[in-house]
């Protein structure tokens, strides 16, 4: 029964022995944090880093489908930052205007993601210059329009943040719903079948006569969306925007990702493996701060634990 | 059902079609033949939507088509098996049947039970036993085909092309494809049918169109010729001089390599061979016999389980590629674009891959030489490309197969394998591998031929040795030789 229970549910997140590794690795992590530190393991410590996982998680999640199609989207950092002060400079405070902004921050999340696609499209260039390119494009737009915070937002905007529904973050509940949404994409409709397909082969896909096309626009205009619902939730935190709020984000986005068992070339991995990979990344960091680690040490363990997940997943073939 | 009048198709450089005629009747099984780059894919592909013609029409079910990619082909019932599938290893076997054409349940979500029966009957209606639940990337190469063509029925397939199907397939699972062709003909679909293997034709293609070089030359009723005037068609030139014949009189030195009991594995068991100086020996038996294992073996691919082997009176419990290298031995794999050529590199540095000594200087690589060599080769063999900087990937593949020849032919002193040489090769592109075969022989190379190709094998080789399950079952030698006594050894059915 147990194993028919794994069974299923690997088959439904796709990442099969992937997903219980990230488990296992966050479980013993926990235990680990629990045995050194009493504050660690407090409710209200637990809750914390749930909500400041919040941003690393929708990120990733746009991530993991760019991923899946064997592509990659490094504009995210400076999609980031440029949402965000556009979205406190136009909102400046006024209450009346925050819910049309933040639509309009979506539109523009969506189209600029779109327009990575179809660059990719267009150009046939690998994805990974084609937003890289776009994000040092970005990163000087929002130079151009300020050069410092910009603007500001209701203070009691920080409800996307902080807020409390039955006692949880809102925007952390908000993520995990969405990611279970997405999950349920992938694996029941039929389109989400076909992301799949063209990270597996792509050249197959096309033969196959799967839409390509609308796959690849798909995947980075949600990614792009993704990023506006980032910013909306750090200009949230923060109370406004900032040049460089999103600059982390870049590569960060990639680690839970990876250590979710979704493979860089594509076709395999699921978005649920990532949602873990984000939860043990957030862990690992809030231990390492109680452990009193400079923030230094933290990068190299992230690198370590990066080049440790993928070893774990590299199908073991026979060497010749 | 399907009539192309007067197709052509022009790619940078090459003219692909030239005026090209076609006609396919439903309820046929139609051969198309000619040599590799005779334009049978491209010929495919356009049919498939996957190019667009410059000139000529389509006309499929009645009506004139210009189908612009190649789901709408799929939608109006083509589907294609390529030589190489299209499947997506990462998928199911039912999530592959059934891509694209999901079976939706409510809200037009994907309807996990019923995608698993009916790809469950779909396969039990191939007569084959796959698990709808596994990994495409999990099944042999023969099942995977069985998934194409299980593919095809969910397609509502009309018109379905079969591109060197059995090249990867052998035996009693090519009757098993057979079967199935013959019951969907019977359903009045038609049938494209390519292949290199003549007595496939005859045996199963009701008509056959020839073409040869993007030219039409001629379309015939199967029953109406035999074998060799279908050659000629196809190249003009007559059959018994497909095998060239050896150079001067037999004369076969020392035993060069020997293996003692060799294992590898779980795939071959005590094997026991003798290759001599000059001589030609072929391994032959079915797909899955152990033979690509034992040529691993030998050559340190896969490691020994006991046994050994002796090269030049040297004895090895244990072999690595780069050693064989060293002691004289070469393999040209079986999969010549996987493990054998650098398909993004040009015709020069693949020849020199496995000799940079000798185009090096203080370390560095004296493009110059490297030039000169590959000239040199490209003139010996035969090669036709556009010189020795022109990328292999853009070359058919029997010239690919030439490369790689040339390539182990300069390092190569004392053994040279050679896994399935003339696998998808055209007719003129094998002559031309049988008579570097020939060559080296003669220059005191011993060669070992692992073929699936039983007039190949009784053509070519001054003796054959059998393989069945991992097990050498005989020997023959010259005056032995026939294909019925080699099937009689690589077949279970002798061995009671």
């Amino acid at each position: 029964m147990t194993a028919l229970a794994i069974r299923s549910f690997n088959f439904a997140t796709k990442s099969r022995s992937g997903l219980l590794v990230v488990i296992a690795l966050l479980v013993l992590l926990f235990f680990f944090g629990a045995l050194i530190s009493d504050r660690f393991r407090s409710v209200s410590n637990l809750l914390n880093v749930f909500e400041q996982s919040t941003g690393l998680a929708l990120v990733s999640l746009g991530q993991t489908l760019t991923v899946l199609t064997g592509g990659i989207d490094l504009s995210v950092g400076s999609m980031i930052s440029l949402l965000s002060v556009l979205m406190s400079g136009t909102i400046d405070g006024e209450a009346a205007r925050v819910l049309p902004v933040c639509i309009g921050i979506l539109v523009l999340g969506a189209a600029i993601g779109s327009l990575n696609g179809l660059t990719v499209i267009w150009l046939r260039v690998h994805p990974l210059i084609v937003t890289l390119g776009m994000g040092a494009l970005l990163q000087g737009v929002t130079l151009l329009y300020t050069l410092g915070p910009a603007g500001s937002v209701p203070f009691e905007f920080d409800y996307v943040a902080y807020g409390r529904l039955l006692g949880l973050p809102v925007g952390a509940v908000f993520t995990i719903a969405l990611f279970i949404l997405v999950a349920l994409f992938l694996r029941y409709v039929p389109f989400g079948r076909a992301i799949y397909a063209v990270g597996d082969d792509e050249i197959g896909a096309r033969l196959m006569g799967l839409p390509r096309k609308r796959v690849l626009v798909f995947v980075y205009a949600f990614s792009g969306i993704c990023c506006a619902l980032t910013a909306i939730y750090l200009v949230g935190r923060f109370g406004v925007g900032n040049v460089y709020t999103g600059q982390n984000y870049t590569l960060a986005s990639i680690t839970p990702v990876v250590v979710g068992g979704t493979m860089l070339t594509g076709g395999r991995g699921g978005v649920i493996g990532t949602l873990f990979g984000v939860y043990l990344i957030s862990l690992l960091n809030n231990l390492l701060n109680f452990m009193d680690i400079s923030s230094h040490y933290q990068l190299i363990v992230q690198g370590l634990i990066i080049i440790l997940a993928v070893s774990v997943y590299v199908e073991k073939k026979r060497a010749v | 059902m399907l009539t192309l009048s007067s197709i052509s198709k022009s790619f940078p450089g090459v003219k692909a079609l030239d005026q090209v005629h076609l006609d396919v009747r439903a309820g046929e099984i139609h051969a198309l033949v000619g040599e590799n780059g005779a334009g049978k894919s491209t010929l495919t592909k356009t049919i498939a939507g996957v190019y667009q013609p410059d000139e000529g029409q389509i006309e499929y079910d009645g009506e004139i088509v210009h189908w612009t990619s190649p789901g709408e082909a799929k939608s109006a019932g083509i589907h294609v098996i390529y030589q190489e599938f299209v499947l997506f290893p990462h998928l199911s076997v039912a999530e592959n049947i059934f891509l694209g054409h999901e079976r939706r349940g409510a809200f037009g979500l994907i309807d996990y039970p019923q995608t698993d029966r009916d790809a469950r009957e779909l396969l039990q209606r191939l007569g084959v036993e796959i698990d709808p639940n596994d990994r495409v990337s999990e099944l042999t190469v023969a099942d995977q085909q069985m998934v194409e063509i299980a593919k095809a029925l969910v397609h509502k397939v009309k018109l379905l092309i079969l591109d060197e199907p059995t090249a990867v397939i052998s035996g009693h699972e090519v009757e098993l494809l057979f079967k199935r062709l013959r019951a969907l003909k019977e359903d009045g679909v038609a049938i494209i049918y390519i292949s290199h293997r003549l007595e496939e034709i005859f045996e199963i293609c009701d008509r056959v169109t020839v073409m040869k070089d993007g030219h039409y030359v001629d379309s015939k009723n199967v029953a109406d010729i035999d074998r060799d005037q279908l050659i000629s068609l196809m190249v003009g030139r007559d059959m018994s001089e497909l095998f060239p014949p050896r150079v001067g009189e037999a004369k076969f030195g020392d035993v060069v390599l020997r293996t003692n009991n060799l294992s590898v594995n779980g795939r071959v068991t005590n094997a026991s061979i003798e290759l001599r100086a000059g001589e030609i020996t072929a391994l032959a038996g079915m797909v899955g016999a152990g033979r690509t294992e034992l040529a691993l073996g030998i050559f340190g691919g896969l490691p020994m389980s006991s046994g050994s082997v002796e090269i030049d009176g040297e004895t090895f419990t244990e072999m690595k590629p780069a050693l064989a290298i060293k002691k004289g031995l070469g393999l040209v794999t079986e999969d010549r674009k996987g493990q054998g050529l650098a398909m993004q590199l040009d015709v020069a540095a693949n020849i020199t891959a496995s000799d940079l000594d000798a185009v090096a200087k203080y370390g560095l690589i004296n493009t110059i030489r490297e030039l000169q060599i590959a000239r040199d080769e490209i003139r010996e063999y035969q090669i036709a490309c556009r010189g020795p900087r022109n990328p292999v990937a853009t070359m058919s593949g029997g010239n690919q197969q030439k490369v790689i020849v040339a390539r182990w032919a300069r390092t190569c002193s004392k053994v040279l394998i050679l896994d399935e040489p003339t696998r998808g090769v055209d007719v003129g592109a094998k002559v031309e591998i049988y008579r570097i075969m020939r060559e080296l022989a003669a220059k005191g190379i011993a060669i070992l031929m692992i073929s699936s190709e039983l007039p190949e094998v009784v053509g070519m080789s001054d003796r054959v040795i059998v393989m069945r399950e991992g097990v050498v079952t005989g020997e023959l030698s010259k005056d032995q030789l026939s294909e019925e006594a080699i099937m009689q050894l690589a077949t279970r059915h002798e061995a009671a």
